[in-house]
């Protein structure tokens, strides 16, 4: 065995330690921390896995946002007491009954798993072929943004959809968008928005052109977007994450100009989202552009829709 | 047992344990956390699929679809927890209904 081997042994070991872990704690912030060390496990996972992309998105996306979201409701609810309002043997039966009913499944997945034939890799194979006529050099952009752009387009959807559908949870005594914190941003967030906000702008651009040749591209940097305007809302600049009447344009704007363009390409080119050879990289490039926007906006709408919502019991941290 | 299937088998068990606690953890929020150790497994199974095909060069196209799945992840733990938030508003307050009264 050689020391790589070993390293993957031991990060697949632990990943799978502290998920069991953050599954079992009682309390609520131990087990959103514990969640937080297994995004950043994972990502290093998938980097041992030989999938850059997705360790990237997995660290922004999964670990920054989600974490953020799960950390904010966890302070802005009132401290639950750890003590359960289900009577022991409920709890132990229904413990029971899902180790039971997993185990059989596991044990048949499992096995499914070990009969797998060897992989035809045909699908990888057709996607090398063709990577000519896509105008971009790396695999995995030229099949979300030009194999498959309708997956993406409708995934620019289900996240302006889920956007909405946070919104419209919320409820708020006032019409007007509440400051995110009572007293004034402490002076620590405000300086911290200020130094990160045009590194990070940086970062985001070069993740988002860098897309096309190497790991990177619009999901990514929509990531780092995200965080961009949720740092820059808690910075007290709330005007940064559309509210009030923008924030339905601003949640619609990426999906618009993906339909724009897939639609241009109906009426003057080849077909509803077929990009020329020619124009393909310049396309993918513009398209890659809104689509990180759409996310960054989508995501930090979602954020801030969560933070914006009525503290029960008046519990304003 | 090469990395590929081991890979595989860490996802499984992520779903499977990710699965059950979802269904069986009675506090909201934990449940949204096993909600997306789940899916972390799921993900798992895709990328080890993608670096059977060749671990110089793996498949794209799982990889495209974890990368997808991430952010609609992200978006529905958002959507998740703004129900947590009513919910327990709810509990907290029962007699905000508006059709306090019912007898």
């Amino acid at each position: 065995m050689s020391f790589g081997d070993a390293v993957d042994l031991v990060i697949g070991a632990s990943v799978l330690v502290v998920a069991i872990v953050a599954l079992t704690v009682r309390r609520r912030d131990t087990a959103v921390v514990l969640f937080l060390v297994f995004g950043v496990l994972l990502a290093t996972l998938w980097a041992r896995l030989a999938a850059p992309d997705i360790a990237l998105a997995e660290a922004a996306l999964g670990a920054g946002v989600t974490g953020a979201l799960l950390m904010d409701t966890i302070t802005s609810s009132r401290p639950r007491e750890a003590a359960s309002s289900r009577p022991w043997p409920k709890r132990i039966l229904g413990w029971a009954g899902g180790a039971v009913a997993g185990g059989a499944v596991l044990v048949a997945l499992v096995a499914a798993v070990r009969s797998l034939s060897e992989p035809q890799g045909s699908l990888a194979q057709s996607v090398d072929e063709d990577m000519g006529r896509t105008g971009v050099e790396h695999g995995i952009t030229a099949v979300l943004l030009n194999f498959r752009s309708y997956d993406t387009l409708l995934e620019v959807a289900v996240l302006a959809v889920a956007a909405l559908a946070t919104v419209s949870f919320i409820q708020r005594q006032s019409p007007a968008p509440p400051e995110p914190w009572p007293g004034g941003p402490p002076l620590a967030v405000r300086g911290l928005a200020r130094i990160l906000t045009p590194i990070l702008l940086v970062v985001a651009v070069w993740l988002l052109v860098a897309g096309t040749t190497r790991p990177g591209g619009a999901f990514q940097s929509g990531a780092v977007i995200a965080a961009v305007l949720i740092l820059l809302h808690l910075g007290g600049w709330t005007h940064a994450v559309p509210q009030g009447r923008w924030r339905g344009w601003g949640l619609m704007v990426g999906l618009i100009a993906f339909i724009g363009v897939g639609g241009a390409g109906a009426v003057v080119g080849a077909g509803w989202l077929v990009l020329d050879p020619d124009w393909a990289g310049t396309i993918i490039l513009a398209l890659e552009a809104v689509l990180a926007v759409a996310i960054g906006i989508g995501l930090a709408t979602i954020f801030v829709a969560n933070r914006t919502d009525v503290r029960p019991g008046g519990d304003d941290t | 047992m090469n990395t590929a299937e081991l890979a595989m088998i860490l996802g499984v068990t992520l779903a499977v344990v990710g699965s059950v606690g979802t269904l069986v953890i009675a506090d909201l929020l934990r449940r949204v956390v096993a909600l997306n150790i789940a899916s972390g497994g799921v993900m798992v199974v895709l990328i080890a699929l993608a670096y059977r095909v060749s671990p110089d060069e793996p498949d794209p196209v799982p990889q495209a679809l974890v990368l997808t799945g991430i952010v609609i992840m992200v978006a529905v733990t958002g959507v998740a927890l703004a129900l947590v938030r009513r919910i327990e508003a709810h509990e907290t307050a029962p007699g905000d209904d508006d059709r306090e009264g019912e007898t």
